[in-house]
């Protein structure tokens, strides 16, 4: 008599199958990083030779010109001033410009130092970054009862018609 | 008398045969979106902070530059020199016309070192840059 084997029933056990897959995914989990690139962004002005720059006159009025050294001491307009107070001098004097054509406008101009540490221009960068979002806030509340950020993107546009972010970086200096 | 307890006819398992599907979907979701380190940054560096920042959108236009507390400045893979920086770039926006640059610089480093890299970006025509630094709380 032939005995027919018992064939065992071929399967995989994927009982730990849940276990492998969330190994994997803690892997993952701990190995991404969702970083976002934060910073203060800057248009740097085109590069033009020496010999080929031409100079125009600035209205006196419309320029603010910020300087920091290198201690950390900030002048502007000839003032001395701490660099937390950039943002309060600049502010106003925005606002006074929100009605006024774009070549009316406030340019600010930030000069360091070669030996100024770099923190102190971020500092300063900031501070008259902020001077631009504070009046750009300030004005919206004004004309749409909202903040910049919650404003559609053509009322943004038109704020940001009437307060643009001009800042100039000074042409440095020939090393004496 | 026998009392038949009474109970419930459903049964009161979690249905766990889906679970690694989900487990799964998960963990492709992950195995997409991470995105392991391409460079090693060879410089030390400690970002500024600052209150005004904004992030950047578009995440393909970012070309960074590191420069470290030592004064080295890094660029993709390697320690460049002040002077291979304008090239590099330049060769970096012939590729993406809008690059933007990151610029990722310790806060101790002095101010001359950054104009010359700027005035070397500026040749570069890599004009949009983007100062690297964390909120400020």
């Amino acid at each position: 008599m032939i005995k027919k084997k018992k064939l065992q029933e071929a399967s995989i056990p994927t009982s730990s199958m849940a276990d492998i897959a969330f190994l994997l995914l803690l892997f993952f989990l701990v190995a991404t990083v969702i970083d976002v690139d934060t910073g203060l962004g800057l248009t740097l002005p085109e590069y033009v030779p020496p010999e080929e720059r031409v100079e125009i006159k600035v209205d006196p009025e419309r320029l603010v010109a910020v300087l920091v050294n290198e201690q950390g001491d900030v002048l502007i307009d000839g003032e001395i001033v701490s660099i937390f107070q950039i943002k309060n001098l600049i502010k106003p004097k925005l606002l006074a410009r929100v009605e006024m054509p774009l070549n009316k406008k406030i340019i600010v101009s930030l000069k360091t130092d070669r030996k100024t540490i770099y923190n102190q221009y971020i500092a300063a960068l900031d501070q008259i970054k902020l001077a631009f979002f504070e009046a750009r806030d300030e004005v919206s509340l004004g004309r749409f009862g909202k903040r910049f950020k919650d404003l559609t993107t053509e009322q943004q546009d038109q704020m940001k018609d009437a307060v643009p972010i001009i800042i100039s970086l000074a042409e440095p200096e020939q090393i004496k | 008398m026998h009392f038949q307890k009474r109970r419930a006819g459903t049964k009161q398992e979690i249905p766990t045969s889906s679970m690694p599907d989900i487990v799964f979907m998960l963990l492709l979701f992950f195995m997409v979106t991470t995105t392991l380190r391409e460079v090693d940054v060879l410089v030390q560096f400690k970002l500024p902070e600052a209150q005004a920042i904004e992030k950047i959108e578009n995440k393909r236009l970012i070309s960074y530059l590191w420069v470290g507390k030592d004064k080295r400045i890094q660029i993709n893979d390697s320690i460049v020199k002040l002077e291979e920086v304008e090239p590099i770039m330049y060769g970096k926006r012939q590729v993406l016309p809008n690059v933007i640059v990151s610029l990722r610089i310790d806060q101790g480093v002095d101010m001359g070192l950054v104009m010359d890299i700027q005035q070397a970006l500026r040749k570069a025509y890599c004009l949009r840059v983007n100062y690297s630094a964390t909120l400020k709380i």
